[in-house]
């Protein structure tokens, strides 16, 4: 990116869904855990409330907190992992969601900022966004997974 | 320093051979790639053009082929025809638990602007072609020419 001291990931996914639809499925447990391989978020949802995502076997993730909640249009959320200690040592980062209408489909931008260079943990990120939201599209189109396991290889590839 | 690339990776539940296909199939990519045919003989060195599908005169892009082996990995040149900078785009197609990762790497750019201009692009194509292998249908906004 232009800025030298922000590392930043972008991926941009079209799904032909609502903004409604999609806004429920990136933030209700029951969607979530079928395309976030059995992830769970913990949160209210409200500006500045508490949230968490656990692994399907109970332990903590990630943690942070909501900073922009406008449903069904943009989402931000204050992001620090919890479960690798290089990663954590990095502080926190922004994850923001961006839903727009367009021609039969929902336009879904996801932003992932981490205020340093040569962040481990967009570079980390940067491999599961891709699997994750590949496997909303398809759970929204087909009602039907991706790729039901976590694809442990693409987190090495950049 | 390197000039800069573009990667978009997506999982499609597809086998990979069917992915391969799609790239190359003028009725498939008329639908996801709007309203396009990727022509050539796909032999190493030989033109390939991204043809208007009802008028082969119409040349969006052009360039030569680097590398086919398919089903798992097509490399080609990019370039506006009549003159202009000259990138690279691979696409790389991996199975995974059975299903196909696609990667697109367009590289050689000239400048960041140039990044922000094609991911602009590739994100609706691929979220197509991803629609029409899973589903049978894809977007809407793809099936039509772009407005440039």
């Amino acid at each position: 990116m232009t800025d030298a001291a922000v590392s930043t990931f972008v991926y941009v996914t079209y799904i032909r869904t609502t903004p409604e639809q999609l806004w429920a499925a990136l933030t209700r447990p029951e969607f979530t855990r079928q395309y976030w391989f059995g992830i769970e978020q913990e949160t209210d949802w409200q500006v500045g409330s508490p949230w968490q995502i656990r692994f399907a076997d109970g332990r903590i993730a990630d943690t942070g907190e909501i900073v922009e909640a406008d449903p069904p249009r943009r989402l931000s959320i204050k992001w620090r992992n919890e479960f690798r200690p290089e990663l954590k040592a990095e502080g926190f980062s922004r994850c923001t969601m961006v839903l727009e209408p367009t021609g039969g489909a929902v336009k879904l931008t996801v932003t992932h900022v981490m205020e340093r260079s040569g962040s481990k943990f967009i570079e980390a990120v940067s491999g599961g966004w891709p699997q994750i939201l590949s496997n909303l599209k398809s759970l929204l189109e087909t009602g039907e997974l991706a790729v039901a396991e976590h694809d442990p290889d693409a987190s090495q590839r950049k | 320093m390197s000039k800069p690339e573009y990667v978009y990776v997506t999982y499609i539940n597809a086998p990979v051979d069917k992915v391969s296909d799609a790239l190359t199939d003028p009725e498939m990519t008329k639908d996801y790639w709007g309203r396009a045919r990727n022509v050539s003989d796909w032999q190493p060195g030989s033109r390939w053009e991204h043809q208007h599908y009802d008028d082969a005169s119409d040349i969006a892009v052009a360039g030569t082929v680097l590398e086919c082996d398919p089903p798992h990995k097509l490399a080609v040149t990019w370039a506006k025809p009549g003159g202009g900078s000259e990138s690279r785009v691979t696409y790389l197609l991996e199975e995974v638990f059975g299903v196909t990762r696609l990667t697109v790497t367009h590289d050689q750019l000239d400048d960041e602007q140039a990044v922000k201009r094609i991911a602009q692009g590739w994100p609706a194509i691929l979220s197509s072609l991803k629609s029409l292998l899973e589903t049978g249908h894809a977007l809407q906004m793809t099936r039509q020419r772009w407005t440039r």
